[in-house]
């Protein structure tokens, strides 16, 4: 267990096996008819194969142990068996894929982590997308929608397989690959971009140069933030493409003739009173929590710390006037100011955004006011300022780029919190309007039924759970990455 | 070698998906699904509690080219607020005929003089709506019938949406089904509510709840909304009631019988001496000693008629037909009446299974005695010919309060009444814990008010309400929780904090068949949710083009809302259609309404 790179493959071989074995016991929970103590057989027949596939896994895991003790170096034998549990991608098993994926590889660099996860989302798109297979019609740009993704992903696989060669390209054919690989971001696939930017970088490096780790390249350690991000990467790329692959109409008309259907192939999260596919809502929800939840981050986040920034480093007089002001505004409730600026003005996305906003301004501006007083007392500024750089200059080039860390660790674990509350604003029917697919509208439609069909809120509620937990491990490995004492 | 298995394993998976058939959306719609005609902007206004209503027409309009904005108020005062205010173009709204009675419903809503009229003034409706109000039921059928085509196919002013079923569900557990009524019309009687086990009648608080804990006014003429209507009809006797099915009995009222007189335009009633009005005096409900007799009726009735009795009236208009009201002291007058459309007289049909006789009438309640034959009766005439004026009578705003106790209380000048200042008969200040507190009612119905506060109102029986008779109350005391949404009191019924729910919500119908110790009470109801079309606002653009409103009209399908309700609703035409048989039915109709946006368009350039 002395090289890092077994190390971060080993990890990740056992986290894969936590994750499958969850996967697992979730399926074989719902392999059960509880009511009826009936066993759904194709279900059953899932959870066997996972659990064979988990147990192998666990088999793997335990060799992988034994084996470092003697060798570094990953045995054949081992990766043998990893290219095996390939096949478990058929049960839906992405995590065993990931672990899989790294097993095989001799040497792990982290374009080509980025690389796993690139495909990894691929495949649930197409995975989550492909669902509507099932439906009484596709929306009319499904087929070439879908032509395009499967082109996209068979070009990220030679991306992945053929890894080390592309790295070794040069000239026109790397810039070539380079670009479309580049190019089909527009998936909403941003995995896409940090591959494109790994493979730069790493071409870029000097052999026996020790660089300092970038951000990206720190937080590849981190399993649970890179899960997280896996997620949230998966809600981005499907809110893009189910503009093409998703059927709008499913999400919106109402139709009586389905009105609260159970959960099945054609509608796998079940229909609302409204007879709309929950599924659908579901998706086309994602678009709205994510936009709302990045927006209502990023706005606060500029403002506050254009703000924070500025009290921070001049001080006195207009330090005491911005943070008085501030801390009026600090002291009304943030979901209080929300509902009377909603009820004020109407209920809008728009609003939302700018109702949500305002009650986060002041707490960035304290974190930035703060992160600037440190940073403009150290020697470097004062060296700036005594060779004459003006003020701008000084908070743009060096004030600002040093005290934004704790900032973005700050936005991406609040992001989780303004999804709640758009969420909740929406529960309150003070959001969106509420035939609007969105998932605090969907969660609150649910809740009318949580007795008779309890599922109506359920996967809503789930989708808000997995969105805000995803986002609270990426902004954890973020601090983490960023921390000076632990890297 | 990996690189072209997996490119030939997805290329192929490709092909495989490409071919197999799908149906895309246009082959299932046969390429109608979008539109390409300009679409007309139109507001929906409602409020939170129409959230289905107004998803459902949203739907219908989206899909016949209209672009719906639908403005959802969080709160009936706000949605009321807006729709008052004109700023609409359609809009969600319910109506309940608690009379039982077609004028009713359509006296308030649609004529010039309607307290809550949601058309423009218009001259036919009006004298249909008179020329009905003369009508036995047999004949107003028709004209009905006619009044509704006026209002809804020939002027698309408003059109009703469904009729919902009347639900209500109790533990069955504690109480006596059978003594658990469910009225068509009426409010909950508590009265006839009885505990299994008697011993607990006097012990064990009825507990009920309902939404409104903001009461208008417990004076009877001052109010006829949802927080009141079922506390009132509980407080305060009425000279004839309404049974389950809607048809006016002198069971359980303040007569023992009543009569109409042959020119259908006199009513007589020959009053109980067993009724005394009640009194609270240090929290508990006492015999006031003062019985409730024809002096009381007269003046009650009369300010339910004036306008001007009391400042904010809001139920004249409901007794406006009433014209005099006196106490009969001729016998002769009895002996020589026929009844309408009998060959017996008054006096026979009032004396009908009375114990004893009519002796002598007398003016004085005081020396009414019912088995001496010693009765009050009282003549009520109404303006013209108007059978329908006892459902009238059977409303809580027909309710009987004392003269002298309402005259002591509402000692103010009426032309200077300032509502902060002065407490009036009936302000719920009065019984409101606190400074405030002062309870001054006098109830002559089988209980009274004790007090209230935010979360309750306690009740207690009349202890001087026909004491010896069956129509007592049985239970001693009655709670009201105010719970805001009726979810939570769901909840609180299940978990057996309150007894029974009164108007439950279709969602709510099979949570309680699923309970073990509840049971579901439902039937129909005179409630319609309707859709009006703004014509009072000459500003609002469904006003100035009846093409419009027709294209709206035709937009509606009914059938979406029986399924969206799960078949728990019925269709319904008018507030009307629940109590008369107009056949009358609204189809929705795609190409009529293409035909009406075509013209509302071409006139718009």
């Amino acid at each position: 267990m002395k090289s890092y790179k077994d190390s971060l493959i080993y990890k990740q071989a056992s986290f894969s096996l936590g994750l499958s074995l969850l996967y697992t016991l979730i399926i074989g929970l719902a392999a059960f008819e509880w009511e009826t103590f009936e066993i759904r057989p194709q279900v059953m027949i899932l959870m066997l194969a996972n659990g064979i596939f988990s147990i192998i896994q666990a088999g793997l895991v335990w060799k992988l142990k034994r084996e470092s003790r003697k060798t570094l170096v990953i045995s054949k034998s081992s990766q043998l068996i990893a290219g095996g549990l390939i096949v478990s991608l058929l049960g839906g098993n992405i995590f065993l894929l990931i672990s899989s994926l790294y097993i095989m590889k001799k040497q792990v660099r982290p374009g080509y982590i980025y690389a796993v996860y690139m495909v990894v989302t691929d495949l649930l798109v197409i995975g989550v997308s492909a669902l509507n297979l099932f439906k009484p019609f596709v929306t009319n740009t499904f087929i070439p929608a879908m032509a395009l993704l499967l082109v996209v992903v068979v070009l990220h696989l030679i991306v992945l397989v053929g890894y080390e060669k592309v790295q070794k390209l040069t000239g026109v054919p790397r810039m070539i690959i380079l670009g479309i690989l580049t190019l089909t971001v527009l998936t909403g696939n941003l995995f896409v971009l940090l591959v494109a930017y790994s493979m730069v970088r790493q071409s870029q490096e000097e052999p026996g140069v020790n660089r300092r780790k970038t951000l990206f390249e720190k937080i590849i350690r981190n399993q649970a933030s890179m899960t997280g991000l896996l997620f949230i990467i998966f809600l981005v790329a499907i809110s893009i493409c189910s503009y093409w692959t998703f059927s709008y109409g499913l999400a919106v008309n109402n139709d009586y003739g389905n009105i609260l259907q159970p959960p099945s192939l054609v509608y796998p999260f079940g229909t609302d009173n409204f007879g709309r596919d929950v599924f659908s809502r579901i998706v086309f929800g994602a678009r709205i929590s994510l936009t709302v939840g990045v927006l209502a981050t990023m706005i606060p986040l500029i403002f506050g710390g254009l703000l924070g920034a500025i009290s921070g480093y001049y001080g006195r007089h207009t330090d005491n006037l911005i943070m008085r002001f501030l801390d009026i505004l600090y002291a009304i409730p943030g979901i209080l100011l929300a509902i009377t600026i909603v009820a004020a003005f109407g209920a809008s996305t728009s609003n939302l955004i700018i109702a949500l906003s305002i009650g986060y301004i002041p707490s960035y501006a304290r974190t930035m006011r703060a992160n600037v007083i440190q940073v403009t007392n150290l020697e470097y500024v004062e060296a700036s300022r005594a060779v004459g750089n003006d003020n701008r200059n000084i908070i743009w080039k060096h004030v600002i780029p040093n005290s934004m860390a704790p900032m973005i660790v700050r936005a991406t674990l609040t992001i989780g919190s303004a999804i709640i509350a758009t969420s909740s604003l929406s529960y309150l029917g003070l959001g969106v309007e509420n035939y609007i697919p969105e998932w605090g509208n969907i969660l609150r439609s649910g809740s009318a039924y949580l007795e008779t069909e309890p599922y109506l809120a359920i996967y809503p509620g789930l989708a808000i759970i997995a969105l805000v937990l995803s986002f609270n491990f990426l902004g954890d490995g973020i601090r983490d990455a960023t921390d000076p004492r632990l890297s | 070698m990996k690189k072209t298995l997996f490119s030939t394993v997805t290329l192929l998976s490709a092909l495989v998906l490409s071919a197999c058939n799908v149906t895309t959306e246009d082959e299932a719609t046969n390429g109608n699904s979008s539109e390409n005609q300009e679409t007309v902007a139109i507001d929906l206004l409602g409020a939170t509690a129409d959230e289905q209503d107004l998803n459902i027409l949203r739907d219908q309009l989206t899909r016949n080219g209209f672009e719906v904005n639908v403005n959802q108020q969080p709160d009936y005062a706000s949605y009321r607020t807006q729709r008052d205010a004109g700023n609409f173009d359609i809009s969600v709204a319910s109506w309940t005929t608690v009379t039982g009675n077609p004028d009713y419903s359509v006296r308030s809503l649609f004529t010039s003089e309607g307290d809550s009229r949601v058309i423009t003034p218009d001259p036919e409706v009006d004298e249909l709506i008179n020329q009905a109000a003369a009508e036995t039921p047999e004949e107003y059928v028709e004209t009905y019938s006619e009044m509704e085509n006026t209002i809804v196919t020939e002027n698309a002013y408003a059109v009703a949406l469904y009729n919902p079923l009347k639900a209500q569900a109790f533990n069955q557990d504690l109480l006596v089904p059978e003594s658990v009524r469910l009225s068509k019309s009426r409010a909950f009687a508590w009265d006839s509510v009885e505990y299994q086990d008697e011993a607990m009648n006097e012990t064990e608080p009825l507990t009920l709840t309902q939404t409104e804990s903001d009461l208008t006014s417990l004076d009877p003429i001052k109010g006829n909304d949802g927080s009141i209507n079922q506390l009132n009809t509980n407080m305060y006797v009425r000279l004839v009631n309404l049974q389950d099915d809607d048809t006016v009995t002198s069971e359980a009222s303040l007569s023992y019988n009543h009569a109409i007189g042959e020119s259908r335009s006199d009513y007589y009633f020959i009053l109980r001496d067993d009724i005394n009005f009640a009194s609270v005096e240090d929290g508990q409900a006492v015999d006031s000693g003062e019985r409730v007799g024809a002096e009381d009726v007269i003046y009650s009735l009369e300010r339910a008629s004036n306008p001007d009795s009391v400042p904010d009236h809001r139920t004249y208009s409901l007794h406006s037909f009433i014209d005099e009201v006196s106490v009969v002291s001729d016998m002769s007058e009895l002996e020589n009446t026929t009844v309408a459309g009998e060959d017996t007289t008054v006096l026979e049909s009032l004396e009908a299974d009375l114990d004893a006789p009519i002796n002598s009438l007398v003016t004085d309640e005081t020396e009414a005695d019912s088995s001496a034959g010693d009765y009050q009766v009282v003549k009520l005439t109404t303006t013209e010919p108007f059978p329908q004026v006892l459902n009238y009578l059977a409303h809580q705003s027909a309710g009987i309060v004392s003269i002298d106790q309402v005259e002591a209380v509402n000692d103010y000048d009426i032309d200077n009444f300032d509502i902060n200042t002065t407490i009036p008969y009936g302000d719920q200040r009065a019984v409101t814990e606190g400074e405030t507190y002062d309870n001054h009612l006098y109830a002559s119905g089988p209980y009274i008010m004790i007090q209230k506060n935010d979360y309750e109102a306690t009740f207690q029986r009349n202890p001087a309400y026909m004491p010896e008779s069956e129509n007592a109350a049985n239970i001693e005391n009655v709670t009201v929780r105010f719970i805001g949404d009726m979810d939570s009191a769901l909840s609180a019924l299940r978990s057996n904090e309150v007894d029974m729910l009164y108007g439950l919500e279709e969602t709510q119908y099979e949570v309680v068949e699923g309970a073990e110790n509840l049971t579901l009470q439902t039937g129909p109801s005179n409630a319609v949710t309707y859709l009006i079309i703004n014509t009072t606002n000459e500003e609002s653009k469904t006003a100035q083009s009846e093409d419009l409103r027709k294209a709206i009209l035709y937009s509606i399908n009914q059938d979406d809302f029986v399924q969206s309700y799960d078949g728990q609703v019925n269709k319904a035409f008018t507030p009307v259609t629940p109590l008369v048989e107009t056949g009358n039915e609204l189809t929705a109709d795609p190409d009529l309404v293409q035909e009406h946006l075509t013209n509302y368009l071409e006139q718009a350039e």
